[in-house]
Order: structure tokens, then sequence, then C-alpha cells
């Protein structure tokens, strides 16, 4: 804790702490900057004491509390299909407080695999990806949770669809049990709702959840029993062909990757 | 076929530059010019050459623009292309059922082309049994001049009424249903790549190429806002010009034949100005949007003089005659023409005393003689 009793002092302390983030930052050691960066904050808000009197009124939830894979897994439950980034940072901000930072979100995957693949199972659960339902290998920018029936997990081509109007619904009920006139809210759905024949009923930009539900229900009918089909024979062969970590975070075609790339040398766009 | 040999050699031993849908659309641009035929056969590095030759090409497109231009593809493309399924079933009446999508940007984490490429062949043979409806970034080939080049629509290609349709993203607005014609006559040519590509697929797959849409659909932003828009294009035109065009392609030998046997473009080599000089080009301004070596070559046409430097317009206006200052003399009478030229000559006079009438009538009256009132009289009587 820092407690410089004069402002010349806290300043130079101030010019110390930053030096210090820039070094921990150029070093790459991004624990240590963290660190840094809150002692900095605490530094500055005492001399905002020091100098402009009584601290204001105090500010809401910490940002950085919860950490990023908490937020993603709430996003998740909530959405309870596989999803990209960029709706689970949507969701997240629309109906939880604060926001998930973009750029954590794109190492996330790696992290929790690397970290799976040095002490498997010692978290209750995983951030991983969706495997495609033909070759098993992880689709292209889809999060899901580990703790999910293997069915869930696993996309074929219809897929995209029935999550689609799944996670309207899931988004729909959810609003409907509270604010619904919340404009991130109202926003979301309406991304939603401007892509389901019927869901869109009032004026354009304002979605009843009642109506949104309905009508991705009625789509979500047709393609429902195709798409379940072949979510669970795709399921039934990860469990057979897969181990833990392949289960998880998917099957890839390295050979053929490394086969290929040597042909590929010369080629650049 | 032109002789792999001759390709290396022109090369100067590089490796071949491959093409893609922007090269390929391009060399429908300008089908008479030699050079670029030559140097796009052989797989020559035309903005290497340009920079060696002291005429870099500054252009590439703005990062602004392809940034603009991702973002808008990913709005349009996000929730198993939600947007585009919409477009689709409000415009073009796709049914409701039809919503398979299938991500052809990487294949078991891996994203090489062949790989790629043998996936889109083996999905597109699936839709041709009634599978399937967008696939996302698929990618196809195409033999140029005796080398695969390889194409990414940078859409899909769907299934709507048993055929396929290419649909390209385009970030240029259309407002009030008008788009700017120079962007949609590129993505028509380049849209139109796409289509002989995939119609070429499916000969190799034995089925009817007829089964590939002539129709693509051109999905833009809408007016002032982000919401998509989709266009039906019909590029049979482009289709046609781009047939004969890669038909041509393979007669270069003929042009190569004409040409010296130690002829190349190698890099390293001091006599490669001669060398590009050595194959004739057909500048006009429109090289500049679509031709690395514009700068080498409107320099070249400008120290000779030509018409071309002027405008198509202009140098088929003033059809053999091939120097502005033969032009200019023709025009004042310093120069007899020959029997072949009279005619464009009396032409030329015509257009030289109304200009000379319209500066006089203009300084006559006062006002300021500017050029641009001069020049108007012209092309109405030229």
């Amino acid at each position: 804790m820092i407690d410089a009793p004069t402002p010349d002092a806290l300043e130079a302390h101030i010019g110390d702490l930053r030096a210090a983030v820039r070094r921990a930052i150029a070093s790459g050691d991004r624990e240590a900057a963290r660190v840094l960066r809150s002692r900095l904050r605490q530094a500055e808000e005492a001399w905002d004491r020091a100098v402009l009197g009584s601290p204001g009124p105090p500010e809401e939830a910490p940002r950085g509390l919860v950490p990023v894979r908490e937020q993603v897994h709430q996003a998740l439950t909530l959405l309870e299909v596989p999803a990209a980034p960029r709706l689970i940072s949507s969701v997240y901000a629309a109906f939880f407080p604060g926001e998930i930072p973009n750029a954590r979100l794109t190492s996330l995957r790696r992290d929790e695999e690397r970290s799976f693949r040095t002490a498997p199972y010692a978290r209750p659960f995983y951030l991983c990806a969706a495997l495609t339902a033909d070759l098993l290998s992880p689709a292209r920018g889809l999060l899901t949770v580990s703790t999910w029936p293997a069915a869930r997990r696993v996309v074929g081509p219809l897929s995209a669809r029935t999550d689609f109007l799944t996670a309207a619904i899931r988004l729909a009920e959810h609003a409907g049990r509270g604010e619904t006139g919340d404009p991130g809210v109202q926003r979301l759905l309406w991304r939603f709702a401007a892509n389901i024949p019927g869901a869109a009923e009032g004026s354009v930009g304002t979605v009843d959840p009642a109506v949104l539900a309905g009508a991705a229900r009625a789509e979500l009918d047709v393609h429902q029993e195709a798409d379940r089909r072949e979510r669970d024979r795709a399921a039934e062969r990860a469990l057979a062909r897969l181990d833990d970590a392949g289960r998880l975070f998917g099957n890839r075609l390295r050979a053929v990757r490394r086969a290929a790339g040597e042909s590929d040398t010369e080629i650049e766009r | 076929m032109m002789h792999d040999s001759d390709m290396q050699r022109l090369r100067g031993g590089a490796t071949p530059r491959n093409h893609d849908a922007r090269t390929i659309a391009a060399l429908t641009a300008n089908p008479g010019c030699a050079r670029r035929g030559v140097m796009d056969a052989a797989g020559v590095d035309k903005d290497a050459v340009a920079r060696r030759l002291g005429f870099p090409a500054p252009f590439g497109q703005s990062q602004f623009a392809i940034t603009r231009g991702n973002a808008f593809e990913a709005q349009v493309k996000a929730d198993g292309c939600a947007e585009l399924l919409t477009l689709l079933r409000d415009r073009l009446g796709l049914d409701v059922p039809e919503v398979a999508y299938d991500d052809l940007e990487v294949v078991g984490g891996n994203e090489s082309r062949e790989v790629r490429h043998a996936r889109t062949r083996r999905l597109v043979e699936r839709a041709l049994g009634g599978e399937g409806t967008l696939f996302d970034h698929p990618l196809l080939r195409l033999e140029i001049a005796g080398q695969t080049a390889y194409l990414e629509p940078d859409v899909i290609a769907f299934q709507l009424g048993g055929r396929f349709h290419i649909i390209e993203i385009k970030s240029f607005a259309v407002i009030d249903g008008q788009a700017e014609p120079e962007q949609v006559a590129a993505a028509a040519r380049q849209s139109a790549v796409y289509v002989l590509a995939l119609r070429r697929l499916l000969e190799e797959l034995g089925a009817d190429p007829g089964r590939v849409s002539h129709e693509v659909f051109l999905v833009c932003p809408e007016n002032f806002s982000n919401r998509p828009a989709a266009t039906p294009l019909d590029v049979r035109p482009q289709l046609a010009v781009l047939e004969r065009q890669l038909a041509r392609l393979t007669r270069v030998d003929q042009i190569v034949g004409g040409l010296p046997d130690d002829l190349t473009f190698d890099l390293e080599d001091a006599a490669l100005p001669e060398a590009v000089r050595t194959v004739d080009a057909r500048y006009a301004p429109e090289c500049m949007a679509t031709c690395e070596m514009a700068f080498f070559c409107r320099d070249e046409a400008r120290a000779c003089g030509a018409t071309a430097t002027l405008g198509k317009a202009v140098r088929d206006d003033l059809g053999g005659v091939d120097a502005i200052g033969t032009a200019l003399a023709l025009a004042d009478g310093s120069l007899t023409p020959s029997a072949d030229l009279a005619e464009t000559a009396e032409r030329l006079r015509t257009a030289a005393r109304l200009r000379r009438e319209a500066l006089a009538a203009a300084t006559a009256a006062g006002g300021p003689a500017t050029a641009e009132s001069a020049y108007a009289v012209i092309p109405a009587t030229a």
C-alpha cells in the first residue's frame, strides 16, 4: 500500500510506476504489468485525494474483478450454444455488468488448451472449441464449455442456424424475465429479430421478447430434427475416436498441413 | 502452348507469380496489350519489374478499404450468414429449410490450398445431389496458360432452385438503386472469373456446367446504412470476354515466337528496360487502375507523344495517327496526309478551324478565352 504524504513525493512515485509498467510490458511480463498498473492506480487516487480533496462517489464494480474466462462462461451458460467471441461479448455487455476485453478473447482458447494439456481436469470447466461434425476438428471462431454434452459441442451444416435460433430463444426468455426496455438488450435482440421471419412485427428496432421467442421456435422446428441427428452421430464418433483433449479441443490435420506447407512455400498472396 | 523453358527464361529463373481473380479480371480490361499478355503468361512479377525500372506502382488497395470490406463481410456472414439468409429469403425466395452453412476457410484447422480445394470439390459434388446451401470461402481452381490459379470467391456459392450462384460481398454503397458503374463493372468481371472456375469444376465432376448461373448476386450496403442489399448481376458479357481472353492467352506463344530468343525479364539484368520495351504495350489511362506496369508504360507513351495517353476515345477517333505531334501537324496543314489518313486529317483540320474561330470570337467578345470553352467544341465535331 502506498501512503506518500506530499503531492510531490506522490508524483515522483507515479512517474516511477509508469516507467515500471512500460518496462514490464516491453519485456512481455503481463502479470507484473497488471500488478504495477493497479499500484499506479492506487497512487493516482492517493494523489487525487491529496490534491483535489475528498474522494468522489465510489466507482461501480471495479473492472477486471471477474476473470475473462468466468465472464465468457457466464455468457455461454446463458446462451447454451456454441458462440462466436463477438456474440459472447455483446451478450455479456447487455446482461452483465462490465465488458469483456476483446483482445483477451482471441488467445483464450489456446490458453485453455495449454492449461488442460498440462494438468487435465484441474479446473471445474474449460472453455473449448466446437468440433465440426465431419472432421471433428475445431470449428473456426466458436467457443463452448467443456461441461456441455458432446452433441451440443459438435456443429454440423445446419447447426449455425439452429444455434442462432436457440440463442434467440434463450436471450428472449432471459430478457422477458427482467428489464426489456434496456437499449443494450433491445439492440441485441434486434440483431436476432431482424433475421428471423416473423420476429420483427413491431416498429423498427423494438422487439417483443415473446414474439421473438415464438418466431424462433417456429423456424427451429423446421431444422431441429435433422440437425440433432447429425450432431448425435458426430458426437458418438468423437467419443469413440478421440482422446480427452481431442474431444475438447478438436482433432487437427497436422501432418497434412506440414506436407502441404512444403509445396506451398513459394506462394504468397 | 508456350514452352516451359521459354517461360522460365522470361522470368529470369524467378518463381512464377500466381494469378488471382483480380489479375485474371484485369486481363480482360486491355486485351490488346502484348506486354501484359507475355508477362502475365510467363508469371513475371510485374510489380518487382516496375520497381526495378524506377516506376513503382504506389497503389495497392487502401488499408481502410480492406478493413471496411472485411468488417462488412463479417457482418453479413455473422451467425451462420444470418443477414445473408434473410436477404436471400426476402428477395430471392430461398426456402426456409435451406439454411445449411459450410465453412471452407479452414479445413480441420488447416488452411492449405490443396486441402481446401479438395474439400470444396467434395462439397460441390455433394451439393449436386441437393445437399448444402451456403459455402463460405470455397477455393476454386482455374488453369491460366498452364498455371494453376487458386480463386477464393470472396464469398459463397449457394444453391437456389438447383443452380449455383456466386455471391459477391462488396462494401461500396448502392444508393437509391445506383452504385458507381466502375466498381460494379469490376465486381462483375471478378465474379465472372468465379463463375467460370465453378463451371470448370462442374465439368470436371461430369456435371452440366450450365448449373452455375450466369447471374451473380452483389451484396452491398444499402443507401447510407450498413444494411445489406442484394442486386442480381448478369455477367454473360464479362464471361464471353473472359473466355475469349483465356483462349487468346494460350496463343501468347505466337507473340513470344516473334521476340528475340534471348529475351529475359531477369531483375538483375542491366538490359531490363530494353527487354521490356521490346514487347509492345498498349497503354491507356485505364491501365493505371489495373496494371503494375502502368507508370512505366505511361512514361513511355508520353515520351513518344502517343495519342493513347489522351484516352481510349481519342486514340480510336484518331485511328492510324499514333503520335500527338503528327495529329497537330495534320491539323495545321504542315503535314500532307497519305490517302488512308485523308479523312482523319480533314476532321482534324475542321476541329482546328473551329477552335480558332471559337477563340477569336471569345477574344472579340471580350470574354475570357478559356481553353475549356474552345476544346468543348472539338468532341462534337471531330
